[in-house]
């Protein structure tokens, strides 16, 4: 694990589950791994945070679950996208553009 | 847009729905998934090369506890507020059933904290906030007062007057004038008593009340002399005399032996306007000389009639005051004579102390007994804290683990405060049942009377709503103390900790100690005022009323509703002393037109020879008819002169008694006898000065009295009360006095036949009321502390069991142990003396209007109550303190 780690901003965990899962479908643990892949260790998911976020999403309705089975025959649970999810996707990507072009415009005037 | 946020808001729905039907199946899955993401956790961490012991110790780390994350994720579920909810709620109850003492304790002291409460609220929104039974919006009327404001007004106003201020107020939408008597239902066998009023023919519509049947009077019937025989018959009277006729409309009933047209039925709830007296017929105020036999609408000069004036919208009570001020002073200017013997300074008094019916004593004593019941309901809540408190301290291990295993701060508090909320509406719910029980109590306090009180008092809406409202604002008070602290425990040292060690804090508890001390202070706040009450009640008690109750029995009969003129009046009046003089068993016979301490005393206005009244000064004094002998069969001694015999008749000279109060007033340093005193118009000859009695209430002072023989100065109109002396007991006697006036006239109905010690009951009514009331609340609040200050002091001496044990191992002696807990408890108790002390002399300085012979500072209740108080707080302590002397040191350092 690497020392600079951040914790994930407020409210860009859902985005970067949604982004995560448009890949295809992936239990809890290959969420959060495959985030800090990506992220190259930038951003770790606490599994306190990742469980009572896929919670949450799931009665949005973006994402389902399901069992099944891992690469090495062990159960586990299943998330995948829904429609719901993808327009959700393109909505809070839009957002997080939106916010970033803002802030990096404030950095670059000053 | 619009059509997103609503399938949004569909599905959060649907999840709620689906959260709380599969909870269980929920549960397991999320343990499951749980499970298997720390299995692959383990196996990644394997097939990178770690041990499996040592894998599967750093999954449980990154994992950071499968109960906080479990937690973490029921609080991110739609609807989790809802499903923590019954949680809590099922686990306060489980609670409670768990302890059930403590349970009933808890729920007992908040019901009866309440309870003093809602008692004291249900009388007064049956009185003060319902003073006209039937009238829904009494907020716009006001009862118009003239002259000074005395606790016994008499009526005001003469029609006269009331007509020009009616016709000249732009202030007032209405003005009512009534004059409220028994009149008799005549006609049937026997002539039946009923209270009735004599109205303006606006009546009805100020109050807005609308009859049931027929109609209210029309204004041509109000006119004088329009000869408007008809009249408005109450339910009950309807019901009860006319069986509920329904074409009793347009048929002809007699009153007082003169015939009216019934033309309308009241309401059921509507008794008339008088609060707590119940009228229950209306006739139109021209008819007084067919009901009353006299003429009084005629004069300007004679004051009879209430006054009740419906505000119009917008005006103020004093806009309407001023008003009416000036428009009277016009009148008296205009009639000098006729308004010269009294003040004619107009007072506007809301209903609901309204000086006239009850409420004129009411309002002085129900708000003071409201906030002694919420002295008790705050003692309550600090008991309850006490206890709740110390159960918590016990929970300390439960809370820790609680928290350590994922529950919020905020929880934990909800926790404590659902539990106390449950403990709350228990006791609220048994409040209300033991209030539906002692609403009725006030009625009790009313001895057999011959004014119609009527009292209404029960658990209605309004109650209903406060005692709810009360229950959950006392447990919150008494709940949020121990939520607070137990929610911010030290959650690893509780843990580490011995659950003893910890709890040996308790008993240095400031907080703890502080509401021992509160709970001491109030009750003796509490026991002081109830002491001050129940010595100002023996004192009236004790008080020399200046006539001798025993041995004396009353009973009234009234001779115009049974035909009788002035002159047969007093030849039967004659034949009933004579008859009854010769029965058996008595010593002495009298009548007279009143009776004392039960407010039926009349007034007349006086001129007294040699007495320049100030200009305005009221000259409305007591004015009492009696028959001969009356001095001697009441035992009120004649100082100088002579009482009045049977020689004083009709052909003899006028002559009258005055009391002592009545030379001090009118007549100082001058010899009373001889005097002459003018009352309608005839001149009396002072013959006697009779000791001061006491007719009205005994908490007043004496008030002059002048007292006419019954021969000259009698009118059949009022009621006539027998006095009888007897040897024995007064009640045995009662038939035999019945059977002779029946034998004299077998129609003539006697009533209200009790013995005079039954009937002056009402004399001391209101202190009564207060006594017992502060009595009872005294009493639970000595309870209360006591309960509080033996659950603190045996619970932390029980806390304390090891540390006596080592004190008994090294030698400690059991007298000393004794003295060590039981001086926990006397530093506790001293300290609430002390405060109360200082409470109850700051508090009781607001009942002092109401005390009587006794100072709101009173010594002897001082010292007596705190000595009791004491007492009963040691007697608490000294049962743990016994029996921590009996701790085994070797049972106590073994329990480890």
């Amino acid at each position: 694990m690497t020392q600079e780690q951040t914790n994930i901003l407020q409210g860009t965990l859902d985005l970067l589950i949604l982004k995560t899962l448009r890949l295809g479908e992936m239990h809890g643990l290959g969420i959060s791994r495959r985030i800090e892949q990506i992220t190259q260790g930038t951003f770790s998911v606490k599994t306190g945070s990742l469980f009572p976020a896929l919670r949450r999403m799931q009665e949005e309705g973006w994402i389902k679950s399901a069992w099944g089975e891992s690469e090495a025959n062990r159960k586990a649970k299943y998330y995948r996208l829904t429609k719901a999810g993808m327009r959700r996707l393109e909505v809070e990507t839009a957002k997080w553009e939106r916010i970033v072009l803002g802030i990096s415009r404030t950095l670059e005037a000053s | 847009m619009t059509k997103k946020v609503r399938s949004g808001m569909l599905q959060r729905a649907i999840s709620l729905l689906r959260n709380v039907m599969h909870r269980a199946q929920d549960e397991r899955e999320l343990a499951e998934e749980l499970d298997a993401h720390l299995s692959l956790a383990i196996e990644e961490k394997v097939r990178s090369g770690m041990k499996p012991e040592e894998a599967e110790r750093a999954a449980h780390i990154e994992l950071g506890g499968v109960e906080q994350v479990k937690e973490l994720v029921r609080d991110a579920r739609a609807g989790a507020w809802l499903d923590t909810l019954v949680r809590d709620c099922r686990f306060a109850l489980r609670m409670s059933r768990k302890n059930p003492g403590f349970t009933a304790v808890v729920v007992l002291t908040l019901a009866f904290g309440i309870a003093a409460n809602t008692t004291v609220l249900s009388w007064i929104s049956a009185t003060l906030l319902n003073p006209i039974p039937g009238v829904a919006h009494t907020s716009d009327l006001v009862t118009v007062m003239r002259g000074d404001r005395t606790d016994h007004p008499t009526p005001p106003f003469s029609y006269p007057d009331l007509r020009d201020l009616s016709e000249r107020t732009q202030t007032f939408s209405g003005l009512l004038g009534y004059h409220d008597d028994y009149m008799s239902l005549t006609g049937a066998a026997k002539p039946e008593r009923i209270y009735g009023a004599l109205t303006t023919a606006n009546y009805f519509d100020v109050l807005g009340v609308h009859p049931i049947l027929g109609r209210a009077f029309l204004p041509e019937e109000g006119t004088l002399h329009a000869g408007a025989a008809v009249i408005v018959i109450g339910y009950a009277v309807w019901q009860y005399h006319f069986a509920g006729d329904p074409r009793i409309v347009g048929k002809t009933i007699q009153i007082n032996r003169h015939p009216y047209t019934v033309v309308g039925v009241a309401p059921r709830d509507f008794t008339g306007c008088a609060p707590g007296l119940r009228t229950e017929l209306w006739i139109p105020v021209s008819m007084d000389r067919d009901v009353w036999g006299f003429n009084r609408p005629d004069y300007r000069g004679i004051f009879w009639l209430n006054v009740l004036g419906k505000l119009r919208s917008g005006v103020t009570k004093n806009q309407a005051q001023a008003e009416l001020n000036l428009l009277m002073r016009g009148i008296a200017e205009r009639f000098p004579e006729d308004h010269r013997d009294s003040p004619n300074e107009i007072s506007l008094d809301p209903l609901w102390r309204s000086p006239f019916g009850i409420n004129g004593y009411l309002y002085k004593i129900l708000p003071m007994l409201l906030g002694l019941a919420g002295v008790l309901l705050v003692l309550a809540c600090a008991n309850v804290a006490s206890l709740l408190l110390v159960r918590s301290v016990g929970r300390r291990r439960e809370i820790a683990i609680r928290l350590a295993t994922g529950a919020s701060r905020q929880r934990i508090i909800r926790q404590f405060l659902i539990e106390g909320l449950l403990l709350g509406l228990l006791g609220g719910t048994a409040a209300i049942v033991i209030t539906v029980w002692t609403s009725r109590s006030l009625s009790a306090f009313f001895p057999p009377s011959t004014l119609p009180f009527t009292h209404d008092e029960h658990v209605d809406q309004r109650v209903l709503f406060v005692t709810i409202a009360v229950s959950i604002l006392a447990a919150i008070i008494s709940g949020v103390l121990p939520a607070l602290r137990s929610s911010s425990l030290p959650v690893q040292s509780v843990l580490k900790e011995e659950a003893t060690s910890v709890s040996l804090t308790l008993h240095k508890s400031r907080l703890l100690s502080g509401l021992v001390v509160a709970q001491i202070s109030l009750s003796l706040v509490l026991l002081v005022c109830a002491g001050l009450f129940t010595r100002s009640l023996q004192k009236a008690q004790q008080s020399d009323p200046g006539f001798e109750a025993s041995h004396l029995l009353l009973a009234s009969y009234e001779l115009s509703p049974a035909g009788y003129t002035r002159a047969t009046g007093v030849a039967f009046n004659r034949q009933v002393i004579d008859r009854l003089s010769a029965l058996p068993g008595v010593e002495s016979v009298t009548l007279a037109d009143f009776s004392p301490l039960s407010f039926s005393i009349h007034t007349d206005y006086l001129q007294i020879e040699g007495y320049v009244p100030q200009p305005h000064e009221s000259m409305e004094i007591s004015r009492a008819i009696v028959g001969p002998n009356y001095f001697r069969t009441l035992r009120t001694s004649v100082i100088s002169g002579r009482e009045f015999t049977e020689a004083d008749t009709q052909d003899s000279q006028l002559v009258a008694v005055v009391n002592q109060a009545f030379v001090d007033r009118y007549l100082p340093g001058e010899d009373p006898i001889g005097k002459q005193v003018t009352d309608w118009g005839d001149r009396f000859t002072i013959v006697g000065v009779a000791r001061n009695a006491k007719y009205r209430l005994l908490t007043y002072p004496a008030e002059p009295v002048i007292y006419l023989p019954m021969y000259q100065a009698y009118s059949p109109t009022h009621d006539t009360t027998i006095h009888l002396r007897t040897t024995g007991d007064p009640r045995t006697i009662a038939s035999s006095v019945e059977e002779t006036i029946h034998q004299l006239n077998p129609e003539l109905p006697l009533f209200n036949v009790n013995p005079l010690s039954v009937t002056m009951q009402l004399g001391t009514l209101f202190g009564r009321v207060a006594a017992t009331f502060a009595g009872s609340f005294g009493l639970l609040a000595m309870l209360l502390a006591a309960v509080g200050i033996y659950g603190v002091v045996a619970y932390s001496t029980r806390q304390r069991a090891r540390e006596i044990g080592i004190r008994m191992a090294l030698g400690a002696e059991r007298g000393g142990i004794y003295r060590l807990v039981l001086g926990q408890g006397f530093r506790l108790t001293l300290a609430g003396l002390v405060v109360g002390t200082a409470l109850a002399v700051a508090f009781t300085r607001l009942l002092k209007a109401q005390l009587f012979g006794v100072s709101e500072t009173d010594p002897i209740t001082f010292a007596s109550v705190g000595l009791l108080l004491a007492v009963v707080a040691l007697l608490a302590c000294h049962i743990p303190a016994r029996r921590a002397t009996r701790v085994d040191p070797m049972v106590a350092l073994r329990y480890e």
